[in-house]
């Protein structure tokens, strides 16, 4: 199996404050983690910290993506790398349409890829059929980026460009909060259905129940900024049962 | 200049000093004015509601670099009621640039049923760069509606970041966003032509 991600003795602060002590991972092709712990954890940090967020600082530690060095590349280089953060809160951009950030989006990412642009007429056919599979409305070419989309249209939003950039590494963070069952399924099939033997992906959850729909070959404990415990899909249900207070050091 | 009765004004300046604008409006007439600058310049729109149920709306947008400066002066007066006046006026400030907008709101004790908007938009891309928003309301007719509002800000961050971890390089990101912030005021050009023109003319623009 080949190695996709590798994640060693990481360490990172925001204003000062340590928030991972030390984080070691390693991710391989076609499987999925789910990373769960309480609030504060650092699970959040994790993912912002992977795609580059300048608020964090990386104090100690090494991340490789297929062997090559993360940490040292620009936040849009990791984008057309193949590392995907669907947000936990996707950012409204007034004024700047879905079909026009996508299009810019995707066009760079096969631009560093080193083939042609799309044409208009082959991009429109691909944000046609990307948006069937996420149930996601004809109208939204024309809106302005998540302005106005509901809570779960906005995670649906944001599955919908995972489907358009085909990352080889997503990181999906709380995607399930504030959903409904109903989109809640509608997500997780998408996410599903993008599956490849090829890549992988973090699922990112506070709770149990997205882990339904989305079945993980590994489970990882996050606490205090360390991975404190790993198992398989069985210890999520052990952790709804018990919390995680017993789990921790 | 008088506009009559019913007519409608309409007319954009692109990087042309607007010296001395004066404009009564006569009984349902229609005045646009729309403002364009890229270059240093001082505007000063004078426009006056002489009968019942006239619409007047100034739209205007500069973008700055370097130590360029503008100073945008309306001076609306609403002197009969029933009419509405809808006003939009934006800066994009970079390098030292500096901007400048006196907005002279006036609706007087007879002009009931007014209905005025007043609306100052600024976006700061460097932290020399300064804007200066003098906004001066008198109203003196209490059946009315108006409102305004004055805001100065930076680019947000957070969608930056967010079009960044979508691929789009950081410069491109700006782009978007600056040109998301500039296209309303161009929006309301009527010449088509023109506006392409205009909206084409600011992907150049914006660094």
């Amino acid at each position: 199996m080949n190695e996709l991600l590798r994640i060693e003795n990481l360490h990172a602060s925001i204003g000062g404050k340590e928030i991972l002590k030390g984080v070691n991972l390693v991710i391989n092709e076609g499987e999925v983690h789910a990373i769960m712990g309480p609030n504060g954890a650092g699970k959040s940090t994790l993912s912002a910290v992977l795609t580059g967020n300048p608020a964090y600082e990386v104090t100690a530690g090494e991340v490789y993506l297929r062997g090559e060095n993360l940490l040292t590349m620009e936040p849009e280089v990791r984008a057309r790398a193949g590392v995907f953060l669907s947000f936990q809160y996707p950012v409204e951009i007034p004024g700047v349409s879905m079909t026009n950030f996508m299009r810019t989006a995707l066009n760079a990412k096969r631009a560093y890829e080193g083939k042609e642009p799309l044409s208009a007429k082959e991009f429109l056919g691909l944000m046609r059929e990307k948006k069937k599979m996420l149930e996601l409305p004809d109208k939204l070419n024309n809106r302005s980026v998540n302005e106005g989309f509901s809570g779960g249209e906005k995670k649906k939003n944001e599955i919908f460009q995972m489907a358009m950039l085909e990352p080889c590494l997503a990181i999906l963070d709380e995607t399930d909060s504030g959903l409904d069952i109903d989109a809640l399924r509608i997500v997780a099939e998408g996410v599903n259905r993008l599956k490849t033997p090829q890549n992988a992906s973090i699922v990112i959850t506070h709770y149990q129940r997205l882990l339904d729909y989305i079945v993980p070959d590994f489970v990882h404990v996050l606490a205090d900024g360390k991975i404190v415990k790993t198992g398989d899909k069985t210890l999520a249900l052990e952790l709804e049962e018990k919390g995680y207070e017993g789990l921790q050091g | 200049m008088k506009v009559s009765k019913g007519d409608i004004f309409e007319r954009v300046f692109v990087n042309e000093p607007v010296v001395d604008l004066q404009i009564a409006q006569e009984a349902g007439s229609r005045v646009k004015i729309v403002v364009v600058n890229f270059a240093p310049g001082t505007n000063r729109i004078t426009i006056e509601q002489l009968g019942e149920g006239c619409e007047t709306e100034i739209y205007a947008l500069a973008y700055l670099k370097g130590e360029d400066a503008v100073t945008t002066e309306t001076h609306v007066k609403h002197a009969v009621g029933g009419g509405t006046s809808n006003q939009l006026i934006k800066f994009v400030l970079d390098d030292h640039s500096r901007g400048r907008f006196i907005g002279d709101l006036k609706i007087v004790k007879d002009a009931q049923q007014t209905e005025a908007h007043q609306t100052n938009r600024n976006l700061l891309l460097s932290e020399e760069a300064e804007m200066r928003t003098q906004p001066q309301l008198e109203i003196y007719a209490d059946d009315v509606k108006a409102t305004h509002g004055a805001s100065t800000g930076q680019l947000d961050e957070s969608a930056l970041f967010y079009m960044q971890q979508r691929g789009i390089d950081k410069q491109k990101a700006r782009q978007l966003l600056v040109n998301a912030f500039m296209k309303d005021v161009l929006n309301t050009i009527s010449d088509e032509a023109l506006r392409e023109q205009l909206l084409n003319t600011i992907d150049g623009v914006v660094e």
